[in-house]
């Protein structure tokens, strides 16, 4: 089942979820990558109901990048949360609804700090420390109350997603195999191995 | 369970001397599973006015952005700040619009209200989620630890209490209320308002 | 999506959603409800309206002491029973439009008239608005006393009440009343028929609140009785100042202060 994890250190963000892309009871893709680049400092991975997920992804890129292209500036973390935010909420009042649950991570090249943000479906949006969704939540949320540190370096955070990872593999019946793990910091975006 | 008690949540207001209170818990969460122990349910309004908003979080926040919007265009046409009578008809009026389709939110509004003669005194209203106003002398309560917050409050409340005073009182009684709730808890927050200041102040509070 | 200047009427817009919700199994809660004791009662010079001041949701008292005789004209009150907001905004609108009625046909407005007004709205929106009013009214025609059912049907008759204690205050009013009683009589009915509401209806009480109407006079008789009162606690339960541990504090202070430097030469106003 889909997973999906997000944790913010000291100057920056690191996102993480799994890439398997699952029909009925078939995996029918093993590197599926669900976290989208927003923007140069902008990361979401979205998870949820198949073919909501990626329309809902595109039409949120194509957006922020349309805001960027217009002001020649990007949205900051907590203005395009906001924006996203809305626009689940008012896709949730509509005949067909949304049905899509984010992790928004983003460096504010302006104040020099990392933010998350927590989305689900309903519009539900929050700024945590951590976040998680999907099975793994039930067991991430709790190792992260226990390890998270808001100082901890880019390698001690990145330990802290292992243990998360580990912990669900460990315990979690419909575990999935593989993540693509993404980190979100001063210098941008790149992708981690772990 | 209702959708009242999906994200849990619970606010209180109270009236002192010459001040007013208001509180809530700090929890955001998903049934039983919290996702965050720093939700914000209480919003300034005008430097005088208070609101909470106890209920659905998608609703909190799309709530707070149309009474945002709505009290900012009223001060552009009036040319003054909206007083805490006519914002708590606002929010009636903005929730009964929505009677066949409501927000599932309970408002509670706490303010200083300017008298003909220049001085302020405390006010307090609550609303249920299709706007019907209920102002209250005393408190008034809403969210999921609504029940319990009616308990503690009836018990605790005493008429002319101090700033000081009345931080305890709302405190307490919202401590203990929330300890009673498993949807609500997770921390505090208390805003305490006088006729020149207003104290914010973070609770320590249970953490299960 | 959201205007300023929304078109009248109710906004739709959140019942796809809602449903949606439902549909996910989360039931929709219930409102504010008045279960009620309202009654109304006609004596020789006018009418006497009572009501009771308990507000409920579900089991809890929600508001302990609430006005549920609503102005509708100077000598028109209409008191409400059911979902509390439904009779507050529809009261309140049928206020509004018999002002407009009186101003625009330059004559005090008829107690027919607002009935009229009501069971129309009501039957439009086919109990949907949940609202059981008692009005009652004195004009140029003499006194008159309605019930309005949630789906628009009305009746006239000389003594009338409504909500979830109408069975104990008819039972009252079928013991007590007689025609062209006077004014100190119809109130006292009016008391012992909320009375009765109050103390046997678990959906009622607190005060009783009363409205007497006469063609040149109308009386709002506020918590008129209050057999209800709170005693004074024998001791204070105040807390210490210090016993609630706080972690942060922001302290915001609305006073303004302006200090207002000079700069620069003065004018030469010579």
């Amino acid at each position: 089942m889909e997973c999906s994890f997000a944790i913010t250190g000291k100057g920056y963000v690191i996102v993480a979820a799994d890439t398997t892309a699952a029909h009925s009871i078939i995996k029918v893709k093993l590197d599926e990558d669900k976290i989208k680049t927003l923007s140069p400092h902008l990361l979401m991975a979205y998870s949820g109901e198949p073919g909501d997920t990626v329309q809902f992804a595109e039409y949120i890129e194509r957006n922020i990048r349309l805001y960027q292209i217009r002001n020649t500036y990007p949205l900051r973390p907590s203005s395009a949360a906001s924006w996203i935010r809305r626009a689940l909420a008012d896709s949730l009042r509509s005949r067909k609804p949304y049905s899509v649950n984010l992790l928004l991570g983003g460096y504010d090249t302006s104040t020099y700090t990392p933010h998350l943000y927590w989305i689900d479906y309903l519009g539900t949006l929050t700024e945590v420390p951590f976040g998680a969704h999907g099975y793994g939540s039930y067991f991430a949320l709790s190792l992260l109350d226990r390890y998270h540190d808001p100082e901890a370096s880019l390698e001690e955070g990145l330990a802290t997603l292992k243990r998360c990872i580990d912990e669900v593999s460990k315990r979690l019946l419909v575990a999935p195999g593989r993540y693509k793990v993404k980190v979100v910091d001063k210098d941008g975006v790149r992708e981690v191995e772990i | 369970m209702s959708i009242m008690e999906y994200n849990g949540g619970s606010v209180i207001a109270m009236v002192g001397k010459d001040c007013v209170a208001i509180a809530s818990d700090l929890r955001l969460g998903v049934q039983s599973l919290s996702i965050s122990s720093n939700f914000q349910k209480i919003f300034p309004v005008t430097d005088r006015i208070y609101v909470g908003l106890p209920g659905l979080a998608s609703d909190v926040t799309t709530l707070h952005e149309q009474f945002r919007y709505r009290v900012n265009m009223y001060t552009i046409k009036e040319e003054r700040e909206i007083e805490p009578q006519t914002f708590a008809q606002m929010v009636s009026s903005t929730l009964y619009e929505r009677r066949f389709g409501p927000y599932f939110i309970e408002p509670v509004i706490a303010g200083m209200q300017r008298t003909p003669s220049g001085s302020y005194e405390p006010f307090i209203a609550a609303t249920d989620l299709i706007g019907c106003l209920n102002f209250a002398k005393d408190f008034v309560v809403a969210g999921t630890a609504s029940s319990e917050l009616f308990g503690a409050a009836e018990g605790l409340w005493e008429p002319d209490l101090e700033a000081e005073d009345l931080f305890e009182t709302i405190s307490q009684t919202l401590l203990n209320a929330v300890d009673r709730d498993t949807f609500s808890g997770w921390g505090a927050v208390v805003h305490v308002m006088t006729k020149d200041k207003v104290i914010t102040r973070t609770l320590k509070g249970r953490m299960d | 999506m959201t205007s300023f200047y929304s078109g009248p009427g109710f906004d739709f817009s959140n019942t796809v959603r809602n449903n949606f919700l439902q549909d996910r199994g989360l039931p929709l809660p219930k409102a504010t409800s008045t279960g009620t004791t309202i009654v109304g009662c006609i004596y020789k010079d006018g009418v006497v309206l009572g009501a009771d001041t308990r507000a409920t949701e579900g089991p809890i008292v929600a508001d302990k002491n609430c006005e549920k005789i609503h102005y509708i004209t100077e000598s028109i009150r209409c008191c409400g029973a059911g979902t509390a907001a439904d009779t507050e905004f529809t009261t309140a609108l049928i206020s509004s439009n018999m002002e407009m009625h009186a101003l625009s046909t330059g004559r005090k407005p008829r107690v027919v008239t607002a009935m009229t007004m009501l069971k129309q709205m009501l039957f439009r929106y086919q109990g949907h608005v949940g609202a059981a009013l008692v009005l009652g009214g004195v004009d140029v025609t003499g006194p008159h006393l309605f019930t309005i059912a949630p789906h628009g049907s009305t009746d006239k008759l000389p003594y009338v009440t409504m909500g979830s204690g109408s069975l104990a205050a008819m039972a009252v009013f079928e013991a007590g009343w007689k025609p062209d009683m006077t004014r100190e009589e119809a109130l006292e009915l009016v008391v012992a028929a909320i009375s009765a509401g109050i103390f046997n209806d678990l959906g009622s009480g607190s005060n009783v609140d009363a409205c007497v109407i006469t063609a040149n006079k109308t009386e709002m008789l506020r918590n008129f009785v209050r057999p209800n009162e709170r005693v004074t606690k024998e001791r204070s339960y105040g807390f210490r100042r210090g016993t609630t541990a706080w972690k942060k504090e922001q302290i915001r202070s609305l006073i303004v202060s302006e200090e207002v430097v000079k700069h620069g030469e003065a004018m030469d106003v010579s």
